[in-house]
């Protein structure tokens, strides 16, 4: 009988530490890691890309204009071949499978092409930054350009930036037609829903065609 | 000294909640904002009347913010996109002195979002300027089209598009309204009085284009005016373009901690009780033994 009291003692030792153990360990993960924030803007800048900047096409040419293979946007570094998207099974924009290249949704208007042209590129991977990473930083009148099979440039200055909810996206606003050569660049942005491993935001740049 | 420090906490408090409340509302006003800019081209569409000078003027500012100079027959300029307001576009003479006497004139007013085509219209002897308002959606996987009858020589014309009828019986000068289409490429046949003319366009869907009937060199020509464009097949929904490496994590969930803690408290609890009641045991023994 009285070998039960060491082995109680033990019992309420291991206890006590078990308590503090969980209790530092609560306190210890209890604040939150900050949202990995890009540099000040135009650190990473490159240079504006050089080739022939051809001018807007007239609406009665009917002649299409070459499909985009890059794209430059100097202020936030990015540098990117771009590939072609379409749609997924259940009608959703497809995205790149890699992180690091954006590209064309085959299904819009060519850059530079009368109409809006979409671009789409990850803002992040599982582990750190994606080609679209600093897009958010980009305000009205900053240069963006896509380069043509054809060796041609089209240049666009940003004219708007938008944030929107997912499940309230604009559809018209960003898909619709456009009477002139737009650019729309999207990736996500907003919260981060760890449930379901999603943005709940798109980023939207909204760019036309310099003339 | 004591109340007011009170008050001011009370009031610090009430900003700081006011200031986290108005954050979401500001965010929200931010990405409802469209820009406030609309389109505007300019077109002659007058088959006797000579080249012209056309001017758009923003209202009640004498500068021209837009020329087009020598501008025939025939001409639809591309879109400018200007801010939303009223506007007056002005013709004269091609050469004629900036400052002189406009042969013509109209008034306009561009709303943001919103596309118009200027036309000079009707024959020269009863020439006008007319605004349209131009069409920028379509149905999904559809595309949009209208006519206009700028033929002076064929003044009654019916247009189609494949075997769709676009506009039947459309006098000089007149525009139709825009027609749905299923979209590809047909043979537009221009059917009048004085014979047939036909010609090939391609409509995409997601697209709006006009089609303007002109007098020729030799009988009627057709321009296929692409007036905007658009993804054919919009995607559903927003773009899954990232996977948060870069978002800020939460601070996670505390069960687990709450369980180990819950844990270890029952079994020091447990091992407390027993020890109590041993110990309790063990004096009556020893009272039993004195």
């Amino acid at each position: 009988m009285s070998a039960r009291r060491p082995a109680a003692a033990f019992a309420l030792a291991v206890g006590l530490v078990v308590v503090a153990a969980g209790t530092a360990g609560l306190l210890l993960t209890r604040h939150s890691t900050p949202a990995l924030r890009p540099a000040a803007a135009g650190v990473a800048a490159l240079p504006a890309p050089t080739g022939p900047i051809v001018a807007p096409p007239q609406p009665s040419d009917p002649r299409p204009v070459a499909r985009p293979v890059s794209l430059v946007i100097p202020l936030i570094g990015v540098n990117t071949q771009l590939i072609t998207l379409g749609l997924t099974a259940g009608g959703a924009l497809q995205v790149p499978s890699s992180t690091s290249v954006a590209g064309w949704f085959t299904g819009s208007p060519r850059p530079g092409a009368i109409g809006s042209a979409i671009i789409v590129g990850h803002i992040d991977s599982i582990s750190g930054p994606g080609v679209f990473w600093r897009l958010s930083e980009l305000r009205a009148g900053d240069e963006v350009y896509v380069k043509r099979a054809d060796g041609t440039l089209v240049e666009f200055r940003v004219t708007s930036v938008q944030t929107y909810l997912k499940d309230r996206f604009p559809t018209q606003a960003v898909y619709g037609p456009t009477p002139d050569p737009e650019l729309r660049l999207i990736t996500c942005g907003g919260a981060f829903d760890y449930a379901t491993g999603h943005y709940l935001s798109n980023i939207v740049v909204y760019a036309t065609e310099v003339k | 000294m004591k109340l007011r420090a009170m008050t001011r906490r009370l009031l610090m408090l009430l900003a700081a909640s006011a200031l986290l409340l108005g954050i979401p509302a500001a965010t929200a006003a931010f990405a409802s904002a469209t820009a406030d800019t609309g389109w505007i081209r300019l077109a002659h569409l007058s088959p006797n009347t000579p080249a012209v000078d056309v001017y758009l003027y923003s209202f009640g500012n004498s500068n021209a913010q837009i020329v087009l100079h020598h501008v025939a027959y025939g001409t639809v300029s591309p879109y400018e996109s200007v801010a939303a307001g009223d506007y007056s576009v002005a013709m004269r003479a091609a050469g004629a002195s900036p400052t002189s006497q406009p042969v013509l004139s109209t008034s306009v007013t561009i709303k943001a979002g919103h596309a118009y085509t200027v036309a000079g219209m009707g024959p020269e002897s009863g020439l006008r300027l007319q605004v349209l308002d131009d069409e920028l959606t379509t149905p999904t996987g559809q595309a949009r089209v209208r006519v206009i009858q700028a033929s002076l020589k064929q003044q009654v014309v019916t247009v189609s598009f494949g075997s769709t009828v676009l506009a039947s019986n459309l006098k000089f000068s007149d525009v139709s309204s825009y027609q749905t289409v299923t979209p590809g490429t047909e043979t537009v046949t221009v059917s009048s009085a004085g014979g047939n003319a036909t010609s090939t366009a391609t409509l995409l869907a997601g697209t709006v284009h006009t089609l303007v009937v002109l007098d020729g060199a030799n009988g009627l020509e057709v321009v296929n005016l692409e007036d905007a464009a658009g993804s054919g097949q919009p995607p559903v929904g927003g773009a899954g373009t990232g996977f948060g490496g870069t978002a800020s994590h939460g601070p996670g969930s505390p069960a687990p901690w709450l369980a180990v803690i819950g844990a270890g408290s029952l079994l020091a609890l447990a091992g407390g009780l027993r020890m109590r009641r041993s110990g309790v045991r063990q004096r009556g023994r020893l009272h039993a033994g004195v």
